[in-house]
């Protein structure tokens, strides 16, 4: 066996002997020639900047493109970078599809090629000329194949400044880069395979209009072809060979010119962002059931929510000053609450579905993207807390409370459960709970029946601990009993209402800045004055007319304030462009920043989040922010981009929608290349993140 | 008028799926070619056993991966061991890189130490092209009822690297044992690699 090993050892060796450093010798012909190139003159720390290896071929051979076709494999270009650096994927110019006898179709390139990368060098560099080298694998083909490789070397300067370099190479092989595509690409599958549909006018006007594919990894693809066109539609049928499996889309080019290899060919990129449309297209009946679940549990969630937190307090107050009531009557209460709940949800279901019928785009937690609504709140949560803290009292009880003893009913105390559900669930909308999410993000691509199903699922998840405690009022037996001792809890329960103030206020900052910050609290401030002259003025004992003056002085304080602090200063302040950027590895997103970043091969996590979303900042400080996963992060080079969502960005509003998402919290990472990307769950664990990253570095270096 | 129509549907069949292989599961298509040695196999004398197609170019580096590091050889002598009928075809045509002539294709049999059942010759492609085989290598297994059970390449790293194949899977092996044991093939397709395989 020995024997064997060595007599059939040297059978391949000839082949790579022949490779030499530079380039590869076949019968006394250079086949390829690699060298590599930089489009700057030196090297400026922290800023990126382009190589690209060239490969010179000898007439009639070919190398191949990343998907090869029938035959052949890619080249492969392995850069060796200082720490710290990271170098983009291939950038692919066009390839020319060549036919061979046997119907074997392969997608290369002849004479001469340009393989662009993106560097990005660190932000410190230490040596005042830098080289850089990379391993080139290719295979090169003629009538035979013959692999070949090459370590190209590149020696560039560090310096301040730089000035652009071989800009004809690189503006020649750039001009053949396809653009990303500005159309939708529709994919439907059947039995033998896909069907690619695509509108684009300016495909009309060339005669060629290909679709070269791009499959993943060990995706066996048939020969694609043009269907059928009708002016600017185009259809192409991609058939699998082994189509089983669960194959929605493909990236690919769509390539137009005036012949199939012309030179002035274009094409559009059609890799990034189309195939995820089609993540979440499965709506079957059960899955309406297993999303009212949903919707159910996540609505009980709600009540644990930190922003429902002193709400729920709140509750727990009532529910305690109730338990010297009647039975009959706290039932009453708990239905009132509920059927607050029940109101907001439905009203909003409502709202959106009118509003989705008129072809706008409601989010769910849209509202706190309107600083006014922030603002409003904010004056609401100061008057509560305020009445806690025994500043004024709600005088509504003094007359209703006559009226309710003689209509022998609890008109005030129906009434106020009624608004306290409201109020409570008002508050929650900002922490969109794990499961809440999947199932909005299901509802809004719903009919109008099934949004009102789904919210009134939410309500009834919330209200359900609330009508518990109601119907069995034994259990609030547990509850303490009242005493002097309310009234601390009550004004406790003030600061708690204060904390919900400063969140609230913290996220006005975030939308509109300092200044928008001062002249809300200006208005607070006039705010509780008001209240003040209600607590002491407005009393019983007090006089008609001093009621009524100290009435109007209220009004015309609270009104004049908030025309001049909201409504003129408030109102003046510019939305806040978000300092985002680079805080802590961290750079503002845009879909072209992830366009170009994934284009370039790179992974990305994209963490979609907003200033007034609590659970958002707890992921990020106990997970995100932390030492092992941020080492994780900047080991595996993946960029970090932050969705901000503060101030409701379309862009980010859109993308959302595409995860099928109504809101932030969401964590998207795309593994780079063609992996399809990773939706995290919306409470996060350092170990749900270390592992996938970790999966994720595993399927890059297998491929 | 019966067979009329049969004619007509399976006419048409074979224009939609003229660039297809035959999808694995349908019956493996008869051939029958010369051997090195002159001897003529069909494929239909096989029936009842395992066979393996393989197709083949000499001159390819793909194909010297696997020749050159020992690894088909064993494989081959490996599953012809235990009954498996192992087919080598080049379906090269005459004037091309990889042609065998029979007393080339003896000589690299000898050569190489290869193992297979025999080392079938198709130079007007006929066997290739009913196959769509694409590349070389590109594998095929029939099963004793002589159907298509794999299709596609011989391993899972697409590289003419022979230090690739220790840490590749071999499909073709995964394939034979998974169904030797009864069990269905959990992976029946796979993209091809090699070169092309030239046709006339």
């Amino acid at each position: 066996m020995n024997a064997i090993r060595r007599s059939v050892l040297f059978l391949w060796l000839p082949a790579f002997i022949a490779m030499t450093a530079q380039g590869q010798i076949y019968q006394g012909k250079q086949l390829v020639q690699a060298e590599a190139f930089a489009n700057v003159s030196a090297i400026v720390p922290g800023e990126p900047f382009l190589v690209g290896v060239r490969l010179k071929m000898q007439p009639r051979w070919h190398t191949y493109w990343r998907y090869p076709g029938d035959a052949g494999i890619p080249t492969d270009i392995k850069w060796e970078l200082p720490e710290n650096w990271r170098a983009g994927s291939i950038q692919w110019p066009i390839p020319l599809k060549l036919q061979e006898p046997g119907d074997i179709q392969i997608y290369g390139y002849h004479d001469e090629v340009l393989l662009i990368q993106q560097i990005m060098p660190a932000k410190n560099l230490a040596d005042p000329t830098v080289k850089l080298s990379a391993k080139v694998n290719w295979l090169v083909c003629e009538k035979i194949c013959i692999p070949g490789d090459a370590v190209v070397t590149l020696s560039l300067p560090r310096a301040a400044t730089n000035s652009p370099a071989n800009t004809d190479l690189f503006a020649r092989f750039q001009k053949q880069l396809p653009g990303a595509a500005n159309f939708s690409a529709f994919w439907k599958s059947d039995a033998v395979g896909l069907v690619l549909n695509v509108t684009q006018p300016e495909l009309a006007k060339f005669p060629s209009v290909d679709f070269f594919p791009s499959p993943p990894e060990n995706v066996a693809v048939g020969h694609p072809r043009l269907e059928s066109h009708q002016g600017a539609n185009y259809t192409f049928r991609i058939p699998l060979d082994n189509g089983k499996q669960n194959f929605k889309s493909m990236p690919g080019l769509i390539v137009f010119g005036n012949s199939t290899d012309a030179p002035d060919r274009g094409a559009w990129d059609i890799s990034v962002g189309q195939e995820m449309a089609t993540a979440n297209e499965n709506s079957t009946s059960s899955g309406v059931v297993r999303f009212l679940i949903f919707g159910f549990i996540g609505g009980f969630i709600l009540n644990l929510m930190p922003c429902v937190l002193p709400v729920i307090s709140l509750k727990i107050f009532g529910f305690v000053q109730q338990a010297g009531q009647s039975r009959v009557r706290i039932f009453r209460s708990g239905l009132a609450f509920i059927s607050g709940i029940f109101a907001w949800f439905l009203g909003l279901a409502l709202v959106l579905v009118v509003v989705k019928s008129a072809g706008g785009q409601p989010v769910w937690a849209a509202q706190f993207t309107n600083p006014y609504f922030v603002l409003f709140m904010s004056a609401v949560v100061l008057v509560f807390a305020l009445n806690l803290f025994g500043v004024f009292e709600i005088n509504l009880p003094q007359w209703l409370t006559r009226r309710a003893i003689s209509a022998e009913g609890s008109m005030h105390g129906d009434a106020g459960s009624f608004f306290q559900g409201v109020f409570a669930t008002v508050l929650a909308t900002p922490c969109t709970a794990p499961f809440l999410g999947t199932a909005l993000g299901f509802a809004f691509t719903q009919s109008a029946t099934v949004i009102l199903l789904m919210f009134g699922s939410i309500a009834l998840g919330m209200s359900a601990p609330y009508f518990l405690l109601s119907a069995q009022p034994a259990w609030l037996k547990f509850l303490p009993k009242p005493g002097p001792w309310m009234v601390r809890v009550k004004q406790l329960m003030g600061f708690l209402l204060i904390a919900t103030l400063l969140f609230l206020l913290s996220v006005l900052g975030a939308q509109r800045g300092v200044g928008a910050l001062i002249w809300t609290c200006s208005f607070l401030l006039v705010l509780s004055i008001a209240c003040w002259m209600k607590g002491a003025f407005i009393t019983p004992v007090a006089s008609a007319l001093t009621r009524f003056l100290v009435l109007v002085l209220m009004l015309v304080l609270v009104v004049g304030s908030g025309i001049y602090f909201i409504g003129n200063k408030f109102q003046s302040a510019a939305a806040v462009a978000n300092p985002t950027a680079s805080s802590g590895g961290w750079e503002k997103f845009t879909p072209e920043r992830l366009a170009s970043e994934l284009q370039q091969g790179h992974s990305v996590f994209i963490d979609f989040t907003a200033e007034w979303c609590i659970t958002c900042k707890f992921n990020e400080s106990t997970v995100l922010e932390t030492e092992a996963v941020r080492t994780a992060f900047s080991e595996r080079q993946i960029v970090k981009l932050k969705a901000d969502w503060t101030n409701g960005d379309p862009a980010i509003t859109k993308l959302l929608k595409q995860f099928g998402r109504p809101g932030v919290p969401l964590y998207v990472l795309y593994p780079g290349g063609t992996a399809q990307p990773y939706v995290f769950p919306e409470l996060l664990t350092k170990n749900i993140v270390l592992e996938k990253l970790e999966t994720v570095i595993r399927t890059i270096a297998s491929q | 008028m019966k067979t009329l129509l049969l004619a007509l549907i399976s006419l048409i069949a074979t224009t939609l799926f003229a660039a297809d292989s035959p999808p694995v599961g349908a019956a493996a298509p008869d051939f029958s070619l010369a051997d090195a040695s002159g001897k003529t196999h069909s494929l239909s004398e096989y029936k009842g056993k395992y066979v393996v197609l393989e197709w083949f170019n000499p001159e390819c580096p793909f194909v010297k991966k696997h020749y050159g590091s020992g690894n088909m050889q064993k494989l081959q002598g490996e599953y012809t061991g235990k009954g498996v009928v192992w087919l080598t075809i080049d379906s090269n045509a005459p004037g091309s890189e990889g042609n065998l002539s029979s007393e080339q294709a003896q000589k690299v049999a000898k050569d190489w130490h290869t193992k297979q059942t025999a080392l079938l010759l198709d130079p007007e492609g006929k066997a290739g092209r009913t196959y769509n085989a694409r590349n070389t290598p590109h594998m095929f297994v029939i099963n004793p009822e002589g159907k298509i059970i794999y299709e596609g390449a011989i391993d899972s790293k697409a590289s003419p690297n022979p230090a690739d194949i220790p840490s590749s899977t071999n499909y073709v092996k995964v394939a034979l044992d998974e169904s030797m044991s009864g069990k269905p093939v959990s992976n029946a397709n796979t993209r091809p690699y090699g070169c092309s395989v030239k046709y006339k």
